[in-house]
C-alpha cells in the first residue's frame, strides 16, 4: 500500500482507519483511541505517523496490539532521486536515535574503563603485582571492545544528527577515537603475544604501558568534546565572542545603539497657522474666439525615431515663436506597433489634441494606412515616394533616398523635419539651431534639414490653414514640458524627499523624474517590492518626518487600499500620485481614461477623510503637487493626485512660475515628556511629533487607540477618536479650491482633471455664448457652498473620460441635477474637435 | 516588579504561561543593558499576539497592519538613520502575510532588528496553522493535519545572504539574551527567530518540545561560513540555536541616503535651485 492509497482509510464515512508506522500499516478501526479515525483530536488516520511518534507520550508498543494489514510502499509514480529516497531512512534513524541515544549510552563504558585501567596501571607501576597486571589488561580489553561500539554509534550520530559536520570538535573526536581504538588493538596484541612484557623495561613493555596511560587520557578529550557537542557552549556569546564581531566587549557596547541627534525642523508650523497663499487657477491667457492652429500628425513604427522628431520639432517651433502642444499615442486598432505623434502650433495657448489634422507625415506605409481616418480632403499627406499614394492631397518626397544618400536611414527624421518647415513656410533657422544642439557632432543632419526645407518648399500647400502668428519674445518666456515633469516640479516644491514606488505605466515618468532629481536634492528613492510595500514605506517615512510620495496606476493603487486605510487610522500623511489608464485589470496599459475616481474615493476599509486632487493643466500639476504635500502634512491624511496617461505624456507650454511662493512648511512639533500623539483638539488635528525630536514618545497605532496611541476597545474612546478624525474634513473643506469657471451663459459644461484643455478648446470652437466651462481640480471633498452657483444654470452637461460618469454621480450626490453626460471610454482622451461636435449634439437635444 | 522600560497602565492581553512574556522581558532587559535611548528607539509591529509586544514597552511605537511591519520599518530607518528600529511580529505576520517583504528587507540589508515570535501557530485568530507549523499539525482548519512543508526562515534568510541569521528558544532565556544583544549591535538586517510556545493553541510544540528538539551551537561553530550555516539551517530533527551566520555589508539607509544620517524632517529643498532647473525647460 502506498501513502496515497493509505489516505483513503481515514476512518470516516464508513472507511476503515489505517495508520502507518515504520513501514507497516496497522488497522486501528477497532481501537477505542481512534474514534472516527481521529486520535486525541490531534492525529488522523490515513497517514504515516512515524514522525509524529517522536512527540507521542507513549512508545510504539501500542502498535503491537493492532492488526497489521500491509506494508507501506514507495509511491510508484513519485520515484525519488537517491538522495531524497535516503532521507526517510535518515529521519527514521533520527527518531530511533532520539529514543535510545546509543552513543551517550555506550560511550561512558570505554571512557570509564580506559581511565580505570590507566589508574590501575599506575598502581602496578608503583608496585608490580600480578592481580594489578591482570586487572589492567582485562579492563583495557573490555574498554577497547566497547570503544568500537561507541565509535559506531558516534559515527551514526555524526551522520544523522550533524550531517557529517567537519567542525573542529567532530574532527578532533574522530582522530582521537580512531587513534584510541588502534592503540587498543596494538596493546591487546602485545599483551597476548607475551604477557610477561608488563614486567619488562623492554620496547614492548614500555609501549604497552604508554598505550594504557595514553588511552586513559585520550578518552578524557573525547568526553570533553562530546559534552561540548551535546550541550553546546553557552559561553560562546559571552563578551569574548561578541568582541570579535562588534570589536568591543558587550559591556562597552552598552549605550552604542543609535541615538537621535538634535535637529531643527525648517519652518515648523502649527496646524492652526493661516493656510498657505490660496492656490488660484491661472486665468486663461490669449484671446477669446477660435485659435489659429495647424496640426501635424507624424506616424511611424516604435523605435524608428519619431520621438526624436517630436523633440526636435517642438523645440524648433518654440524657438520660432509659436504656442505648441504635443501628444503621443498608440492607436488601439493598430497592429504592428505604429505610433503617432501629434504636434499643434498656435497663436494662443492650447492644451488639447484634435482628431483631424492639417498635415500628416507617414514615415512608413503602415502609418499611412492607420492614420487615414484622421485625414480630411484638405489634409496634406506627405509620404516617401516609394509608398505615397496617388491622391490629390498626397505629396511624395524622396525621404529614404535622401537619407541613404547622406549615409544613414536616421537622417530621414531630420529630413522630414525640414520638409515640415519648408512646407509650412516657416523660416528654417530655428530648426537648424535645434538640430545643431541636438546632434552636435553629426553635421550631416544640418544638410538633411536643408534638403528637406527645399523639398518641402516646393510642395503644393494651398489647402493648409494660414500660418498662426509667431512671436518669439512671447514664446521665449514660456517653458515646454510634459505633465509628468510638471507634476515632478510640484512634488519637489512640496518638499518631497522620499519616494517609494513600484513601476507602472503611465506613472513611472514621475518616479524617473524624482530619481533623477535625487542626484541634486536630498531625496531617498526606492523601488519597492510591490505597491503594498510602496505605500507602507511612504507611511513609515512620514512617521519619521519625511515628506514621502508614491507613484502608481489603478492596478497598483488597488493594492494600496489597506495602507490607505492605515494612513487614515494612524493619521499618518501620505501623497499618492495615481496616473490612470483604462481598466478593469490590465485594461489598455498605454492609453488614457479617468476611470479610477470611484476607486480613489472609496478605497480603504472604514471611513476616514482623504483629499483627491485632479490637475487639468501643467500649472495645476505644479500647484496641486505642492498643495498635496502641504495639506497632507497639515491635516494628517492621505492625498491622492489623479492624473492620467494623456496628461502625463502630453507636452505643452507653461508661463513663469515663482517657486519661492511655495512656502515650505513642516507641521511637526517638538514633543515633551507628556506628549500624546492623538490629543483631542477642536479641529481634530493633533499636533504631530516624530520620534527622536523632543522628549516624548510617538506612539501611532492602526488599532482604535486612546490619545496616547495605546490600543483600546473602550466604546467611548472609539467614538471620541472617530469623531476627531472626521472633524479634520471640516477644516479641509474650508480650504477647498473653488471650481474654475469661464463664460457667462446658461449652460454649464462641467469637467474635472485632464479634460480642462479639451473642453476649453471645444467651447472656443463652438463659440456659443450660452456655454460656460466649469472645471474641478479639487475633486473631493467638495465644498457644498462652491456648488450652489451650479443651480442657476438651466442645463448641466458633465464631460468625463470614463464609462461610469463617476463625477456626475458625485455632483448628483450633492443635489446637482445633471441633464446630460458626455462620456468617452475608447482609450483616447477627448479630441477638442470631436468633443465640440458631441457637445453641440447635446445642446440640440436639450433645447 | 517595575522595569525601566515598562509601559504604564496597560492591560496585557496574553494567556498566562505564554512564551510572549519571556520575550517581552528579554527585549526590555536587552534595551536596558545596552542602555538604549527610549526616544531614539522605535518598534514597528504588525498584527497578532506577538505584535502586541511593543504596546507594553515604553519606547516609540508604530503599530501597523498584519504583515506590514517590515516595509514601514525599512522606510522609517532610511528617513531617520539615527533611530534604533525594531520590527516585531509573529510567524504568520512575518513569514505568511508579510512573506514578500521578508525577502526584500533581507535583500536591502536595512539596519533593523527583526524579531519573529515563532510559535508555529496563529494565536490571535485562535489556532490555525502558520507557515512554520510542522507537518501533521491538526487544527480546526487543517483538519487532516498540515500537509505543506514548513517554512524555513533561516534557510530562506541564508539563501538571500542575510547579514545576521539567528534562532533562539525563549525556554533558554540566558542564551536568547546574548543572541538578541548581538543582533541589536549588528550593523545591518538581523533576524532573530524566537521559538515561543503558545500554551493555548499549540499543544504539540511545547516548552518541553522546544527543549528536546533544539541544541545550542557550540563555540567552535564558525558563523562566517554560509555553507555550514545552510547545513545547520536545514537540520530539522534537532534544530540548532544561536547565531548561524553573520556578515557585514553596506546597509540600505547608507545607500539610499548616500551616507547622510540627518533625519529627513530637517531637510528642505532650495527653491532657488528648483527655479533654476525649471528655467532650463
Ligand atoms: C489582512 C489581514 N488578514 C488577516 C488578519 C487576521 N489575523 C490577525 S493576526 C493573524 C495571525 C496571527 O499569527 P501570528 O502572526 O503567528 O502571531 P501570533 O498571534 O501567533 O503571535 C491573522 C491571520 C488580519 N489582521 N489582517
Ligand atoms: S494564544 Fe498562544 S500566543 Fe497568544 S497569548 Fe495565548 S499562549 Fe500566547
Amino acid at each position: 500500500m502506498t501513502l496515497n492509497e493509505l489516505k483513503r482509510y481515514n476512518g470516516r464515512n464508513g472507511m476503515s482507519a489505517y495508520v502507518a508506522y515504520k513501514g507497516t500499516v496497522y488497522d486501528v478501526t477497532q481501537s477505542p483511541f481512534w474514534k472516527e479515525g481521529n486520535h486525541q483530536g490531534q492525529h488522523n488516520a490515513g497517514a504515516d505517523l512515524t514522525i509524529m511518534m517522536a512527540g507521542a507520550p507513549h512508545g510504539d508498543e501500542v502498535f503491537a496490539k493492532m492488526p497489521v494489514v500491509a506494508t507501506l510502499e514507495e509511491e510508484p509514480l513519485l520515484q525519488q532521486s537517491d538522495a531524497s529516497a535516503a532521507t526517510p531512512l535518515k529521519e527514521r534513524l533520527q527518531i530511533w536515535y532520539k529514543k535510545y541515544h546509543p552513543h551517550p549510552m555506550t560511550v561512558h563504558f570505554p571512557i570509564a574503563l580506559h581511565m580505570f585501567s590507566a589508574g590501575l596501571d599506575l598502581f602496578f607501576l608503583a608496585s608490580p603485582k600480578v592481580p594489578y597486571a591482570v586487572g589492567v589488561f582485562y579492563t583495557f580489553f573490555v574498554a577497547t571492545v566497547m570503544g568500537f561500539v561507541a565509535m559506531i554509534a558516534g559515527v551514526l550520530s555524526w551522520w544523522i544528527n550533524y550531517n557529517l559536520s567537519t567542525r573542529r570538535p567532530f574532527v578532533v573526536k574522530l582522530i582521537v577515537a580512531t587513534l584510541t581504538l588502534l592503540l587498543g588493538v596494538v596493546g591487546i596484541a602485545l599483551y597476548l603475544e607475551n604477557p610477561g612484557i608488563v614486567y619488562e623495561a623492554s620496547l614492548e613493555g614500555i609501549t604497552y604501558h604508554a598505550i594504557i596511560l595514553f588511552t586513559g587520557m585520550s578518552v578524557i578529550v573525547l568526553g570533553y568534546y562530546g559534552g561540548k557537542i551535546t550541550w553546546g557552549d553557552l559561553s560562546q556569546y559571552d563578551t569574548k565572542t561578541v568582541v570579535s564581531e562588534t570589536e568591543e566587549p558587550l559591556s562597552a557596547a552598552a549605550g552604542k545603539l543609535p541615538a537621535a541627534g538634535t535637529y531643527e525642523v525648517p519652518f515648523s508650523s502649527a496646524a492652526t497657522m493661516a493656510p498657505v497663499k490660496e492656490v488660484r487657477y491661472e486665468v486663461k491667457e490669449g484671446g477669446i474666439g477660435r485659435p489659429n492652429t495647424i496640426s501635424i500628425l507624424i506616424g511611424g513604427a516604435a523605435g524608428a525615431g519619431i520621438d526624436t522628431l517630436e523633440n526636435l520639432l517642438c523645440d524648433a517651433f518654440k524657438r520660432s515663436g509659436y504656442y505648441l502642444f504635443s501628444t503621443k499615442e498608440y492607436m488601439s486598432r493598430v497592429r504592428g506597433g505604429s505610433n503617432t505623434v501629434l504636434i499643434r502650433i498656435s497663436d494662443t495657448p492650447l492644451e488639447a489634441p484634435c482628431w483631424e489634422v492639417d498635415l500628416f507625415i507617414a514615415m512608413d506605409a503602415l502609418a499611412l494606412e492607420h492614420a487615414k481616418e484622421r485625414c480630411t480632403s484638405k489634409t496634406i499627406i506627405v509620404a516617401d515616394q516609394t509608398f505615397a499614394q496617388m491622391e490629390t492631397n498626397s505629396r511624395a518626397i524622396p525621404m529614404k533616398e535622401t537619407a541613404q544618400k547622406l549615409g544613414n536611414v536616421h537622417y530621414a527624421n531630420t529630413y522630414v523635419a525640414g520638409v515640415a518647415f519648408g512646407l509650412l513656410g516657416i523660416e528654417p533657422q530655428p530648426l537648424i539651431q535645434s538640430v545643431a544642439e541636438h546632434f552636435k557632432e553629426d553635421t550631416a543632419n544640418a544638410a538633411a534639414v536643408n534638403e528637406g526645407c527645399q523639398a518641402g518648399g516646393k510642395l503644393e500647400r494651398s489647402t493648409l490653414p494660414a500660418l498662426p502668428k509667431a512671436d518669439r519674445e512671447r514664446s521665449e518666456k514660456l517653458h515646454l514640458m510634459d505633465g509628468t515633469t510638471a507634476s515632478g516640479f510640484g512634488f519637489l516644491s512640496g518638499g518631497c524627499n522620499f519616494v517609494a514606488s513600484y513601476p507602472m505605466s503611465p506613472s513611472t515618468g514621475v518616479l524617473n523624474f524624482m530619481a533623477s532629481m535625487s542626484k541634486q536634492f536630498t531625496i531617498a528613492v526606492e523601488q519597492s517590492e510591490d505597491e503594498i510595500a510602496s505605500l507602507h514605506m511612504v507611511l513609515g517615512a512620514w512617521y519619521a518626518g519625511a515628506r514621502a510620495l508614491t507613484t502608481t496606476s489603478g492596478g497598483g493603487f488597488a493594492l494600496m487600499g489597506e495602507a490607505l486605510s492605515l494612513s487614515g487610522m494612524t493619521e499618518t500623511p501620505a501623497v499618492i500620485y495615481l496616473a490612470q489608464r483604462p481598466g478593469p485589470a490590465t485594461g489598455l496599459p498605454t492609453r488614457s481614461e479617468q476611470g479610477d475616481l470611484n476607486l480613489a474615493l472609496h478605497s480603504g476599509h472604514g471611513p476616514f477623510p482623504r483629499l483627491i486632487l485632479a490637475p487639468g493643466s501643467l500649472r495645476e500639476c505644479i500647484d496641486l503637487g505642492y498643495l498635496a504635500f502641504e495639506l497632507a502634512d497639515r491635516y494628517q491624511l492621505p492625498v491622492i493626485i489623479l492624473s492620467d496617461q494623456y496628461l502625463a505624456d502630453s507636452i505643452a507650454m507653461i508661463g513663469d512660475v515663482d517657486f519661492s511662493a511655495y512656502e515650505q512648511r513642516r507641521y511637526i512639533v517638538r514633543t515633551d515628556k507628556e506628549y500624546r500623539r492623538y490629543a483631542d483638539t477642536q479641529e481634530g488635528i493633533s499636533p504631530r511629533g516624530v520620534p527622536g525630536f523632543g522628549e516624548g514618545l510617538v506612539c501611532a497605532d492602526g488599532h482604535e487607540h486612546d490619545e496616547r496611541g495605546q490600543i483600546t476597545e473602550d466604546y467611548r474612546k472609539r467614538i471620541q477618536m472617530a469623531s476627531k478624525r472626521a472633524r479634520k474634513e471640516t477644516g479641509l473643506i474650508a480650504q477647498a479650491v473653488a471650481p474654475y469657471t469661464y463664460g457667462e451663459g446658461s449652460i454649464a459644461v462641467i469637467g474635472w482633471g485632464s479634460t480642462r484643455g479639451a473642453i476649453a478648446e471645444a467651447l472656443q470652437q463652438l463659440d456659443d455664448p450660452r456655454l460656460v466651462q466649469i472645471h474641478f481640480a479639487w475633486v473631493h471633498p467638495l465644498n457644498p457652498e462652491h456648488l450652489l452657483f451650479l443651480k442657476k444654470y438651466t442645463h448641466v452637461i458633465v464631460v468625463e473620460n470614463n464609462a461610469d460618469g463617476a463625477f456626475a454621480d458625485r455632483l448628483q450626490h450633492y443635489g446637482i441635477v445633471v441633464e446630460s453626460r458626455v462620456l468617452q471610454y475608447n482609450g483616447f482622451s477627448f479630441f477638442a474637435d470631436q468633443l465640440s461636435a458631441m457637445i453641440s449634439e447635446r445642446i440640440k437635444e436639450l433645447s | 516588579m517595575n522595569h525601566p522600560f515598562d509601559r504604564q497602565d496597560v492591560d496585557v492581553a496574553w494567556c498566562p504561561g505564554c512564551g510572549n512574556f519571556g520575550i517581552l522581558q528579554l527585549i526590555k532587559e536587552v534595551l536596558d543593558e545596552l542602555q538604549a535611548d527610549r526616544r531614539s528607539t522605535v518598534i514597528v509591529s504588525g498584527i497578532g499576539q506577538a505584535a502586541k509586544t511593543p504596546y507594553y514597552i515604553d519606547v516609540n511605537m508604530f503599530g501597523v497592519l498584519h504583515g506590514r511591519a517590515l516595509p514601514v520599518a525599512t522606510a522609517l530607518k532610511a528617513a531617520n538613520p539615527e533611530l534604533m528600529v525594531i520590527a516585531e511580529g509573529g510567524d504568520g505576520d512575518m513569514y505568511g502575510e508579510g512573506g514578500n517583504h521578508f525577502l526584500h528587507a533581507i535583500r536591502r540589508n536595512v539596519d533593523i532588528v527583526h524579531i519573529v515570535h515563532n510559535n508555529m501557530v496563529y494565536g490571535l485568530t485562535k489556532g490555525q496553522a502558520s507557515p512554520t507549523s510542522q507537518k501533521g499539525f491538526t487544527t480546526k482548519v487543517q483538519v487532516d493535519g498540515v500537509g505543506s512543508e514548513p517554512f524555513n526562515p533561516l534557510a530562506v534568510a541564508l539563501a538571500l545572504k542575510a547579514g545576521f541569521v539567528s534562532r533562539v528558544n525563549i525556554g533558554n532565556a540566558v542564551h536568547a539574551k546574548e543572541v538578541l544583544k548581538a543582533a541589536f549591535l549588528h550593523p545591518g538586517y538581523s533576524l532573530v527567530d524566537i521559538f515561543q510556545p503558545c500554551v493555548t493553541f499549540n499543544k504539540t510544540n511545547t516548552y518541553q518540545w522546544f527543549k528536546e528538539n533544539t541544541y545550542v551551537l557550540d563555540g567552535s561553530y564558525d558563523p562566517t561560513d554560509i555553507g555550514a550555516a545552510m547545513n545547520k539551517a536545514l537540520e530539522t530533527a534537532s534544530m540548532p540555536l544561536g547565531i548561524l551566520y553573520r556578515n557585514i555589508s553596506s546597509t540600505f539607509e547608507q545607500r539610499i541616503r548616500r551616507g547622510a544620517t540627518e533625519p529627513l524632517y530637517s531637510i528642505k529643498h532650495d527653491t532657488a535651485q528648483i527655479q533654476g532647473l525649471f528655467e532650463g525647460y
